[in-house]
């Protein structure tokens, strides 16, 4: 009865799609990763979404710049006080690109603060920490002095005058705090003075304890970003979630109370 | 996976231990041709026994197998597929059920290794806040090249073992006679606001700088005409005596004790001060023991930092 | 009845189906956004790379637009060296020098940093009211200019706050030519430049200025003569003033010399 019409011919699959696709079917068969990661890229995001909204993807790339240059460094740096300022002045002068690397290293610490302050402006301007997001802005607040501190630290590496006495008159701004700020001091400076375990213990939090809680962070952040949605930006006549004149009028009629439905339906 | 029946099941050998022997046998020969040539025999005898006995099974199961025994009332199960298991028989609702207990255990047991991994960690990290240092006894030069009420510019190593980022520098004067000791002056240099290197308020004669090298560490001096001490900083200045004159230090500069040894000036240990009456010898110093800048020893501002870590 | 919490809720809800319906993939749209951002990123942190070391030499000394490649090795013992912080901290630097009595040192330091810092992140707690355009959003417009504007310019009298202490020597002929000063003054110059007195007077631009301590770039034009500067840098006590240290003790050569050269500090 029903008529039979045949199927249109599918083309079959052409050897570069299933050279790229066989792979992905069997990581995604085994991990389930692949589908996740087409899920980030081809989730929805509004329309409408504004330039300032690169800023918090811009000040990701910031950091990668910072961690990928930091690594490299450290293949070249010695966390001693008396070596640090050689291998610096090693670095920079002497090792093929060294002063490209720790050049980028440099301006891209205050790159990476700005960027943060600035997205951190705009998701203000936005009011972007309003519910359901409140959760990724105290993420995001914990970030600035984290990311804050890994300069204070990453500012003594180099080891001369500059680094050696901002980093005195930091630690004993620290050790004004009431009660605790004489200890604060002392861990800071693994003793009662500065001394050759300082430069180490500034090492290690710079290189592995403040790189670990900064990418926690970030992995937290994109999370509740992915999940929570972009927001639209707030003058947009057009923004996601904005109450249409419609929806005020479906549902049993009192003006302003709406029960959520697909636009055009009843309540 | 065949469903027709157990004739064309493959082969599979019943559980023996003898391949492990064998294995243990090759290796202690593969080891044997490291060590020793008796270790290769070893290894070679236990390989044969047990490849013997491995051998004698696999040929008595080959003969058996030609015979499919059929076990009473046991349905042959293809394999790859699942064994049914007997179900637990006691239905019985247990006063304290055993995953009650193994929750806790494990939190519990958790907690310990956290414990125990942590905590020596943390010990390691923050002790060093609770640690005092050792006090080193610095030979700054004889009591001789001081002359009286003249300002030396002093730099030394506080502990020669750390090497240079231990240079420490004091403005030390010699007083004169007290009681028949020499008396002396020495302030350290390092502000008592925020630790920035306090400078002297006077001309500093470089071109006349003394270097000695005393106990295997360089000390120099250098003549200075200071009328006061200032801080570049924040402005913070202080008298000759260190006392705060100016700005936002919260209190004197700090000073070292010293000794006499042997006609000699021996710079002992460091101490934090409060306010310093009478200049010179006759000096009265309100004494305690060495905090970090920023930190008040005295007023009412002294109870924000009741506790002081020791050194 | 709605209540808050529903109508927040709702509104998510509408924000989820409004995506849903009429919002773009993510790739290529906005990815392509971030993309171009990230690569100006890159090409600025190599850009400024660039400038920075080839505007530099290897010598500390040899300063370009964007500093020296590294200063003098760390000297604990120095007591030339005026320690400046990393830009991003000349706002808490220059909040040190506001707050310059003892008492209130605390304030500056952690009194006052630590309550931002809260205030930060208790904002979507301070801030419940659904609203997000900022023209309605009266508080957080007003709050959020003042931050702005005060940390800017904290930053920038951070940047550009005169550093005390010993000058260089090249400073005092700079001196010298620029207020065409007579041979006369120049050992004065020399030992207002070394001893201290820049910690809290200015001349032409050197120094830095605390606890009200005049310019002392055109000090002499009052005409009050060699003989008054040396007994007032001798004692000011004499003078009234009780912040400035007594130089008596550097003889009365040097305070000849000094006096001398603050007279003949006449011309701007």
């Amino acid at each position: 009865m029903a008529t039979t019409t045949t199927p249109p011919r599918r083309k079959p699959p052409s050897r570069a799609s299933v050279a790229i696709n066989y792979p992905l079917d069997w990581l995604e068969e085994r991990s389930g990763l692949v589908g996740g990661v087409k899920y980030f890229l081809f989730r929805k995001v509004p329309g409408d979404t504004n330039w300032m909204q690169t800023l918090g993807s811009a000040t990701l790339t910031a950091f990668l710049i910072q961690a990928v240059t930091g690594v490299v460094l450290a293949m070249y740096y010695k966390p001693s006080p008396n070596e640090a300022y050689a291998s610096i002045v090693h670095i920079t002068n002497d090792v093929t690109l060294g002063w490209l690397v720790r050049g980028m290293h440099k301006w891209g610490a205050s790159l990476f603060i700005i960027l943060m302050f600035l997205h951190m402006g705009r998701v203000f301007l936005f009011g972007a920490y309003k519910y359901p997001r409140e959760l990724n802005w105290i993420v995001g607040a914990l970030l600035i002095p984290i990311g804050l501190f890994e300069g204070f630290t990453g500012y003594l590496l180099p080891w001369d005058q500059t680094a050696y006495w901002a980093t005195v008159v930091g630690i004993n701004i620290n050790g004004t705090a009431p009660f605790l700020g004489p200890f604060i001091a002392q861990f800071l400076q693994g003793g009662a003075e500065i001394g050759p375990d300082t430069l180490s213990r500034f090492y290690s939090l710079h290189m592995l304890l403040l790189p670990g809680a900064i990418i926690g962070l970030i992995l937290l952040h994109l999370y509740l970003v992915v999940r929570l949605g972009v927001s639209s930006p707030p003058w947009s006549k057009e923004a996601a979630g904005m109450e249409r004149p419609e929806d005020v009028q479906s549902g049993n009629g009192r003006p302003g109370l709406t029960r959520p439905t697909r636009r055009g339906g009843d309540a | 996976m065949d469903p027709h029946g157990p004739e064309h099941r493959p082969h599979v050998p019943s559980p023996s231990l003898w391949p492990v022997g064998f294995a243990i046998g090759v290796a202690i020969l593969l080891t044997g041709l490291v060590v020793g040539w008796w270790i290769v025999a070893l290894g070679g005898i236990i390989a044969v026994v047990f490849a013997f006995l491995w051998i004698r099974d696999i040929g008595s199961e080959t003969r058996a197998a030609a015979e499919p025994e059929l076990v009473e009332g046991a349905a042959p199960v293809a394999p790859g597929e699942p064994v049914a298991l007997p179900l637990t028989a006691d239905d019985d609702i247990e006063r304290f059920p055993r995953s009650k207990f193994l929750e806790a255990s494990t939190i519990g047991v958790g907690a310990v290794i956290g414990g125990l991994v942590t905590l020596p960690v943390l010990g390691f990290a923050v002790l060093p806040a609770f640690s005092a240092t050792e006090d080193h006894n610095i030979d700054v030069g004889g009591v001789d090249e001081f002359p009286e009420g003249e300002w030396r510019i002093v730099t030394f190593l506080q502990n020669p073992d750390e090497g240079e980022v231990s240079r420490r520098t004091t403005f030390i004067r010699y007083n004169g006679q007290l009681d028949g000791d020499p008396s002396f002056t020495i302030i350290a240099n390092n502000c008592a606001h925020l630790g920035c290197p306090v400078q002297p308020s006077g001309p500093i004669a470089d071109e006349d700088k003394q270097e000695d090298e005393i106990e295997g560490q360089v000390i120099t001096r250098i003549p200075a005409q200071p009328a006061a001490f200032s801080c570049p900083c924040h402005g913070g200045a202080y008298d000759l005596e260190g006392n705060r004159t100016a700005g936002p230090p919260v209190r004197a500069l700090d000073r070292f004790a010293f000794a006499i040894n042997g006609g000699r000036l021996v710079l002992t240990s460091r101490y934090s001060v409060g306010t310093v009456e009478g200049e010179g010898k006759d000096a009265v110093i309100t004494k305690y023991g060495q905090v970090p800048p920023g930190v008040h020893v005295d007023g009412p501002e002294q109870f924000l930092y009741p506790i002081e870590p020791p050194n | 009845m709605a209540t808050g919490v529903d109508r927040r809720r709702a509104e998510f809800k509408r924000y989820k189906e409004d995506v849903e319906s009429r919002g773009k993939p993510f790739f290529p749209y906005a990815m392509w956004h971030d993309t171009v951002m990230s690569l100006v990123v890159v090409l600025l942190a190599i850009g400024l790379a660039c400038i920075w070391y080839f505007d530099s030499g290897e010598d500390p000394e040899d300063v370009g637009i964007l500093g020296p490649r590294y200063t003098a090795e760390a000297d604990p013992g120095t007591v030339s060296f005026i320690p400046r912080p990393d830009w991003f901290f000349f706002f808490l630097f220059y909040l040190l020098r506001i707050f310059k009595w003892p008492e209130s040192v605390v304030l500056g330091t952690v009194g006052i940093p630590t309550l931002c810092l809260i205030l930060l992140l208790a904002l979507p707690f301070l801030d419940v009211r659904p609203e997000r355009r900022i023209l309605r959003r009266p508080v957080a417009l007003v709050a959020g200019v003042l931050v702005i504007i005060s940390m800017g310019v904290l930053t920038y009298k951070g940047a550009t706050a005169e550093e005390g202490g010993a000058a260089g020597g090249d400073v005092v002929e700079q001196w010298m030519t620029a207020g065409d000063l007579p041979e006369e003054a120049r050992p004065g110059a020399e030992l207002v430049a070394e001893s201290g007195c820049l910690n809290c007077h200015t001349y032409r631009g050197a120094g830095s200025s605390n606890f009200g301590a005049p310019d002392l770039t055109q000090i002499g034009a009052q005409g009050q003569g060699v003989d008054f500067f040396h007994r007032y840098v001798a004692n000011p006590r004499d003078f009234g003033n009780t912040v400035m240290p007594v130089y008596e003790s550097l003889g009365e050569e040097n305070l000849d010399a000094i006096a001398t050269f603050l007279d003949a500090s006449k011309n701007p």
